[in-house]
C-alpha cells in the first residue's frame, strides 16, 4: 500500500495552518500585471476562486460522511483550507484591482449550477463518489490551473500565496488519493453493484450534468489566456497516474470512471463526447438570468478578502 | 438575584424548626452504638499518651504536649462542601454523628454552584428535581433556577442543618493516606498539616477544576480571557468584541445573555450538541402558597417529574424509537427557529441523540441569529496576539475571549495522590480508566467512599437524585465501621471486577458508546464515567449494602 498514515498526516495538517495576515499584500509587485492580462485574469482568477470555494463545500459534504474521527477531522480543515485559498485568490484579485469594490465577483453561470447541486444533493453523496470526483476536480482544475497561473504572472506575492496554497494541495491531494484506494480495496463486485446503484441517482445525474461542461469550460479559459490546453490534460493523466499506481486504487470504480472520463475529455478527436459537452457549455451560457436558480445559499458569502475581521 | 433574600426568609421551615428536627437521631440505636464506639476509640487511639503527659502535672509541659499531639481522629473527613460533601454532612448528623470535618478549598460553600456564576448559569434539571428530597424549597422562583438560587438553596443547607461548624474553609486536600495498622485516613492539606479519620469521603466532584484549553497562543493573546467557571464580573463588555469558544452547555448559557451587551459576538464551534426546548417559566405566586400549604402536593410534582425524566432514558441511554423521536424533537426546535438552510446543517449534530450531553435552551438559536452575532465553524488555528486566527486564514480581532471550554476531567486519576492498602496509588491503578464497586467503593482503598465516583453519571435525570443514593450507602458504609467496630471495610477485588465486568457489558450497548466522542470517555473510549441504567436501577443498586461483598478487620 502506498497509503500515508492519516494520524500523522492530520497533526501535519494541523502544524502547516497559515493565515492571509502572514502575507503582505501592499508588497511592490502588483504592477507586474500587463493591462493586456488584466481582464482573462480577471475572469480566470475568479473562476479559480469560485473552484476553491466549491470544493470546499466538496469537503464539508465529505467529513459528514468520513469512516473514522481523523479522516472526519481532516476533512473539516481541508473544507477550511479550500476556503482560506479562495480568501487568498480573492485577495490577490483586490491586490490587482479586480474587484468591483467590496464586491464578490460573480460565478459564471456553470459554477453556479454545480453550487446550486452541492447545496442540495453533496450531503446525500456517499464518500466514494465524492472521495473520487474531489481528487480530480483538485488536481485537474485546481493543480493544473494554478501552474498556468504561476508559469503567466509575475507578481512576487502571488507567487508567494501559491507556494502555500499548493503546499496544501499536495497534503489534500495525498489523502485523497489514499482514500481511493482504502475505498478501491475489498469486493470489487459489490462495489461496482453499488456505483451502478448510485449512478442511477437522479440526483447524481444532475451532478454530472454540471460538473462535464465545468471541465471543458475551464479548457476553453485556458486557451483563452494563451495557454496551451495539453497542461490541463497532463494533470488529468496525473490523476489516472498516480489514484491507478496500486491494484486497492485501480479497483475503485469510482476511480476507473472518472480516469476514463477523463481520457475522454483530453481527446479532442472524441467527437460523440465533446460536441454534446461544448453545446451545453454554450447552452449554460444562454440560460436567461430570470431561469437560473435565483437564491444562492449563504455559504457562498464567507467568502472575504480580508486577512483580519 | 432579586429574589435571593425571599427565598432564604421565605422557606416554609424557617432555620429552627430545621435544625430542631435534624437534631433528632435518626434511630436511638444508632446514637448508643456511637456512644459505644466513641468510648471503644477513646481506649485504643494515641489519647492514652495525652492522658499520661497529662498526669505529669507540669503546665509547661502540657503546653508542649499540646503543641504535639496529634489531634484525636474523627469519624469522618469529608472533602468538599457542594452539594455532595454538604448532603453527606446532613446524612450523618440525621444519623446522630456528629464528629465529621468537611474540608473545602475555597471560602464559601456550594461547589460549582459557587464556581459557575457566568450570565445565564442554570441547571438544565428542573429546581424541584434538582434538590434534595429531604430538604424542599417551595420557593423556587422559576422552573430551572439560575446558579445564584441554587447557591442560596446550598447556603440555606447549611444554616437549616447547622453545618458551618464542620466546615473548614481555606483547607486544601494535596493527598489522602491510607493507614493499615491503625485504619485510618489521613488528609494532607496544601498549606501543611493534616487530618486524620476512621472513614473518608470524597465529595470533591468530577467536573471541580477549569483550566484554559490546550491551544495554540492562548498564552500569545493580550486581550481579555475569562473561564466560563471563573468569572470577572467586574469586566465591562459593553461595546467590546468578544468571542466565546465553546458551544456545551456553558456555552449555550452564555451567549443568550452577552450578545446584547457587546458589539460583536463570535460563537466558535467544533461539535454542534442537540438541543431541545426548555419549559422554562416563573413559578406562580399559588404555587408556591399551595407548596408551602399541602407539603405533599410538591412531592408528587417531584415523583412527576422523576419519571418523566426517566422516560427520556429510553431516548438518551439506549437506541430506540424514542430516541428517534427525540431527535425528531430537537431538529423541529431547530428548523423552527433558524432560517437559514446552511447554519441549519451547522447546527445539525452527526451523531445520535445522547451520546453528549443534551443541551436545553430556547434562546441559544434567536442569539446566534442576531445581527452583531455569527456562529463560526472553522477549526481554530491558533490565537494571536489580537484575536483568533481560524483554518480559512482569516483573523477575527477582539477585545475578549471566553472560554466555555468545561473542565478537567480526571479521567484517569484522582485529583490529588490517594494511597491505600500497601501503598498502592489510586491514579496510577486508574491510569488506564476508573473503577470502582457501585461507583462508590474501591478495592484496596477500605473506609473511602467516593460521591460522583466512577460510573455514576446520570444521562437523563437529576444528579442528586443518585447522589442521595450513593449518600445512604456511604452513610451505612460508615455505621458499619462505627457499629461493629471495624478498623477496615474493603470492597473485595472479585466483587468489583465482577461488577465492572457487567457494567462495560451494559455501557457497549447505550448511545454513550455508540462512536461519538466526548468527555463521558477516556481517549481509548473506556467509559468510567456513566451508569448505564434508570435512576431507578441505579438506587436499586445502591439500596442494599452486602456485608459479604467487603473485607471486614476488626479494631
Amino acid at each position: 500500500m502506498a497509503s500515508i498514515d492519516l494520524d500523522k498526516m492530520l497533526a501535519k495538517v494541523k502544524a502547516s495552518q497559515w493565515a492571509l495576515a502572514d502575507i503582505d499584500w501592499d508588497a511592490p509587485g502588483a504592477e507586474l500585471i500587463t493591462d493586456e492580462q488584466r481582464p482573462k485574469l480577471k475572469a480566470f482568477m475568479a473562476d479559480l476562486m469560485w473552484i476553491e470555494h466549491v470544493g470546499a463545500r466538496g469537503f464539508a459534504a465529505m467529513a459528514r460522511k468520513a469512516p473514522n474521527d481523523t479522516l472526519k477531522e481532516m476533512y473539516t480543515y481541508f473544507h477550511a483550507e479550500e476556503q482560506r485559498h479562495a480568501n487568498a485568490e480573492m485577495a490577490l484579485m483586490k491586490r490587482w484591482g479586480m474587484l468591483d469594490g467590496d464586491q464578490v465577483p460573480e460565478p459564471n453561470k456553470n459554477l453556479r449550477l454545480v453550487i446550486q447541486w452541492l447545496d442540495r444533493y453533496s450531503d446525500d453523496m456517499p464518500l466514494e463518489v465524492l472521495g473520487s470526483v474531489i481528487p480530480m476536480l483538485e488536481i485537474a482544475l485546481d493543480g493544473a490551473l494554478c501552474t498556468f497561473l504561476l508559469d503567466t504572472v509575475d507578481d512576487p506575492v502571488c507567487h508567494q500565496a501559491f507556494a502555500r496554497i499548493n503546499d496544501d494541495e499536495s497534503r489534500h491531494l495525498g489523502v485523497g488519493f489514499t482514500v481511493l484506494e482504502m475505498q478501491g480495496h475489498g469486493d470489487t463486485y459489490i462495489k461496482v453493484l453499488k456505483t451502478i446503484a448510485t449512478l442511477m441517482d437522479p440526483r447524481l445525474i444532475l451532478g454530472i450534468a454540471s460538473y462535464v461542461p465545468l471541465l471543458n469550460r475551464m479548457r476553453d479559459n485556458i486557451i483563452d489566456m494563451g495557454l496551451g490546453e495539453e497542461r490541463l490534460y497532463a494533470a488529468m493523466k496525473k490523476f489516472e497516474r498516480i489514484g491507478g499506481r496500486t491494484a486497492d486504487g485501480r479497483r475503485n470504480p469510482w476511480y476507473q470512471i472518472i480516469s476514463r472520463h477523463g481520457r475522454i475529455v483530453i481527446n479532442r478527436r472524441h467527437k460523440l463526447y465533446h460536441a454534446p459537452v461544448d453545446a451545453m457549455v454554450r447552452l449554460t451560457d444562454r440560460i436567461p438570468d430570470r431561469v437560473m436558480p435565483s437564491r444562492m445559499p449563504t455559504w457562498v458569502k464567507g467568502i472575504t478578502y480580508k486577512p483580519v475581521v | 438575584m432579586s429574589n435571593r433574600e425571599e427565598n432564604i426568609g421565605g422557606q416554609k421551615h424557617p432555620t429552627p424548626g430545621k435544625t430542631a428536627a435534624v437534631k433528632k437521631p435518626a434511630s436511638g440505636k444508632t446514637v448508643a452504638k456511637k456512644a459505644a464506639t466513641k468510648k471503644a476509640a477513646a481506649r485504643k487511639v494515641p489519647v492514652k499518651k495525652a492522658v499520661s503527659k497529662k498526669a505529669a502535672g507540669k503546665k509547661a509541659a502540657r503546653k508542649a504536649a499540646a503543641r504535639k499531639a496529634v489531634p484525636k481522629p474523627v469519624s469522618v473527613l469529608i472533602v468538599g462542601a457542594g452539594f455532595a460533601g454538604l448532603g453527606m454532612a446532613i446524612r450523618l448528623k440525621k444519623a446522630g454523628i456528629e464528629d465529621f470535618v468537611i474540608l473545602e478549598r475555597g471560602e464559601r460553600v456550594g461547589g460549582t454552584w459557587r464556581d459557575n456564576t457566568y450570565p445565564g448559569a442554570a441547571c438544565d434539571i428542573p429546581s424541584n428535581l434538582y434538590s434534595f428530597s429531604f430538604a424542599p424549597n417551595p420557593n423556587w422562583s422559576r422552573s430551572y433556577s439560575e446558579s445564584a438560587e441554587i447557591l442560596d438553596y446550598i447556603e440555606y443547607l447549611v444554616a437549616a442543618f447547622g453545618l458551618k461548624q464542620h466546615i473548614r474553609f481555606n483547607h486544601n486536600v494535596s493527598g489522602l493516606d491510607f493507614d493499615e495498622k491503625q485504619g485510618l485516613w489521613t488528609a494532607r492539606l496544601a498549606g501543611g498539616g493534616t487530618v486524620r479519620a476512621r472513614s473518608a469521603v470524597m465529595a470533591q466532584g468530577p467536573l471541580s477544576n477549569a483550566s484554559l484549553p490546550d491551544i495554540e497562543g492562548v498564552d500569545a493573546f493580550r486581550g481579555k480571557k475569562i473561564h466560563s467557571a471563573r468569572w470577572d464580573h467586574d469586566y465591562d463588555f459593553t461595546g467590546k468584541r468578544v468571542a466565546v469558544i465553546g458551544t456545551g452547555a456553558s456555552g449555550i448559557q452564555i451567549v443568550p445573555e452577552l450578545v446584547d451587551r457587546v458589539a460583536s459576538l463570535k460563537v466558535f464551534q467544533r461539535t454542534p450538541a442537540w438541543v431541545i426546548p426548555r419549559p422554562d417559566f416563573q413559578t406562580p405566586g399559588w404555587n408556591k402558597a399551595l407548596f408551602r400549604a399541602v407539603p405533599a402536593s410538591q412531592k408528587a410534582l417531584r415523583e412527576a417529574l422523576f419519571w418523566t425524566h426517566e422516560t427520556m432514558a429510553m431516548a438518551v441511554i439506549w437506541n430506540s424509537p424514542l430516541t428517534r423521536l427525540a431527535e425528531r424533537l430537537a431538529r423541529r426546535h431547530l428548523h423552527r427557529q433558524v432560517r437559514d438552510d446552511w447554519m441549519r446543517r451547522q447546527l445539525t449534530p452527526d451523531f445520535r441523540i445522547g451520546c453528549k450531553r443534551v443541551l436545553v435552551s430556547n434562546d441559544y438559536y434567536p442569539a446566534l441569529q442576531k445581527d452583531n452575532a455569527r456562529l463560526i465553524t472553522w477549526p481554530i488555528a491558533k490565537l494571536s496576539e489580537n484575536g483568533i486566527r481560524t483554518a480559512d486564514g482569516v483573523e477575527h480581532e477582539l477585545d475578549c475571549v471566553v472560554f466555555a471550554t468545561g473542565f478537567d476531567v480526571p479521567k484517569s486519576g484522582t485529583p490529588f495522590p490517594v494511597r491505600g492498602r500497601a501503598g498502592r496509588e489510586l491514579g496510577e491503578e486508574w491510569a488506564r480508566g476508573a473503577q470502582a464497586y457501585k461507583s462508590i467503593n474501591v478495592a484496596g482503598y477500605p473506609n473511602l467512599f467516593f460521591l460522583f465516583g466512577p460510573n455514576s453519571g446520570p444521562g437523563h435525570n437529576s444528579a442528586l437524585v443518585y447522589m442521595e443514593a450513593q449518600l445512604d450507602y456511604a452513610l451505612r458504609g460508615v455505621q458499619r465501621l462505627m457499629d461493629d467496630n471495624l478498623k477496615l471495610l474493603d470492597v473485595k477485588p472479585a466483587v468489583q471486577a465482577r461488577h465492572n465486568k457487567q457494567l462495560q457489558k451494559r455501557l457497549a450497548r447505550t448511545n454513550w458508546n455508540s462512536g461519538c466522542k466526548s468527555w463521558y470517555l477516556t481517549e481509548d473510549g473506556f467509559n468510567a464515567t456513566m451508569f448505564p441504567g434508570f435512576a431507578t436501577q441505579y438506587r436499586a443498586q445502591m439500596a442494599t449494602f452486602e456485608d459479604g461483598d467487603y473485607e471486614r478487620v476488626a479494631l
